[in-house]
């Protein structure tokens, strides 16, 4: 018996309730989407800066989740977002855009490429974060940490890593506000 | 860092994050104390309170206020990226044409000179200054509360912001201010309110940027 594939609405109200897992496989299945959309408009960046674009749509979408309405379907939110990200990392890069936001619904979603995803920026990003913060990132990133392991490597208590992570994430998009100005 | 990676990273941080209704449900309150504070501690209330409430004075705070809600209203929906302004933005020109259209029958009725006696005074440049200070705490409470939202037009945002604060805080000082001619009250608090509402667009800006 197969499972009915829970919809995005659902998986987001789950992760605004503290379920990492559901946030994660909604992330996973929003990223292709966005690909799609920001290699259709800038193949000019190349596949690198564009899976820069995508990262910094995801930082955004985290950073501002607490912007959508529950009661509000997701997707109207979800292409708002990105596109006032894309527009400005396009901008940034010295490219007007004009991004109708029907692309976002028509586009097809973009699988991973060769090996795209190593995007340049963050790791740029990364190397100017604190080196603890570049740490944590890296543990949950990278190899995969839960909190209680980070805790107990860096003997932090579990609220510090959890507030430290937060953190951590907000310097790197202002780090990529910085570089863009 | 990997896109994959970076999602772990993002799920990792679930921690509820407070919105912009939120923030402003615990920064308000105490913005409006210290506006209060301040107003009954360096400005105070004029002397003749009772009289100027029971004469067409009374609207001098009301009709600040009227905008202000709105406008306030308008930067919390705003604050969505995909959200449409809707009523409130016709109630704001519906109002901005209603006062252009009473100032302009004032001044039919008054004249330049009548304009010119009615600023004449030192009330004027109190009225300039005294709004902006007072609303610099309900300011300061609504962009930060702001912050947490994502405009797609940061700067208008701020604008309305700056209305809201700047609305409150002349409904407030209308309180203290004894100068009840139309065209003095039209001129000159419209002028302060604007310059609470242009610092808001500015700030706002860079402030609500995301």
């Amino acid at each position: 018996m197969q499972e009915p594939e829970p919809t995005w609405e659902a998986l987001m109200i789950a992760a605004n309730r503290g379920d990492g897992a559901a946030y994660r496989r909604l992330l996973l299945a929003v990223t292709p989407v966005l690909r799609g959309v920001v290699r259709a408009r800038g193949a000019a960046l190349g596949p690198e800066g564009c899976e820069d674009v995508v990262q910094e749509v995801l930082l955004a979408i985290h950073l501002k989740r607490q912007t959508w309405r529950e009661d509000a379907p997701l997707r109207p939110w979800l292409y708002a977002i990105a596109r006032h990200k894309v527009a400005d990392a396009f901008r940034a890069r010295g490219r007007r855009i004009d991004l109708p936001i029907e692309d976002f619904a028509d586009a097809l979603p973009a699988p991973l490429g060769p090996d795209p995803t190593v995007a340049g920026d963050m790791e740029k990003m990364l190397g100017q974060l604190e080196p603890r913060a570049a740490d944590i990132l890296r543990g949950f990133g990278q190899r995969g940490e839960t909190v209680a392991e980070t805790a107990s490597r860096l003997r932090m208590t579990e609220g510090a890593v959890r507030v430290a992570l937060h953190r951590a994430l907000k310097s790197l998009a202002r780090l990529r506000e910085r570089m863009m100005e | 860092m990997k896109t994959e990676d970076l999602i772990a990273a993002l799920a990792a941080d679930t921690r509820p994050r407070p919105g912009v209704a939120h923030r402003l449900a615990r920064a308000l309150p105490v913005a409006l104390a210290v506006t209060l504070g301040a107003f009954l501690l360096f400005w105070g209330l004029r002397s003749d309170l009772a009289a100027a409430l029971a004469s067409p004075a009374v609207l001098k705070p009301l009709v600040p206020l009227v905008p202000a809600v709105l406008a306030g209203v308008l930067a919390l929906t705003l604050s969505r990226p995909e959200a449409r302004g809707g009523f409130p933005v016709a109630g704001l020109w519906i109002i901005g044409a209603g006062l252009l259209a009473g100032f302009g029958a004032a001044l039919v009725g008054g004249g330049l000179s009548g304009l010119n006696r009615a600023l004449a005074t030192p009330s004027l440049l109190t009225c300039l200054t005294s709004i902006p200070a007072l609303s610099l705490p309900l300011l300061g409470a609504a962009l930060w509360a702001l912050s947490a939202g994502a405009p797609r037009r940061p700067g208008v945002v701020g604008w309305l912001a700056g209305l809201a604060a700047g609305g409150a805080a002349a409904a407030i000082y209308a309180f203290y201010c004894d100068q009840d001619a139309a065209l003095f009250v039209l001129p000159a608090y419209g002028a302060a309110i604007m310059i609470v509402a242009a610092l808001g667009g500015v700030v706002g800006t860079r402030a609500l940027a995301w």
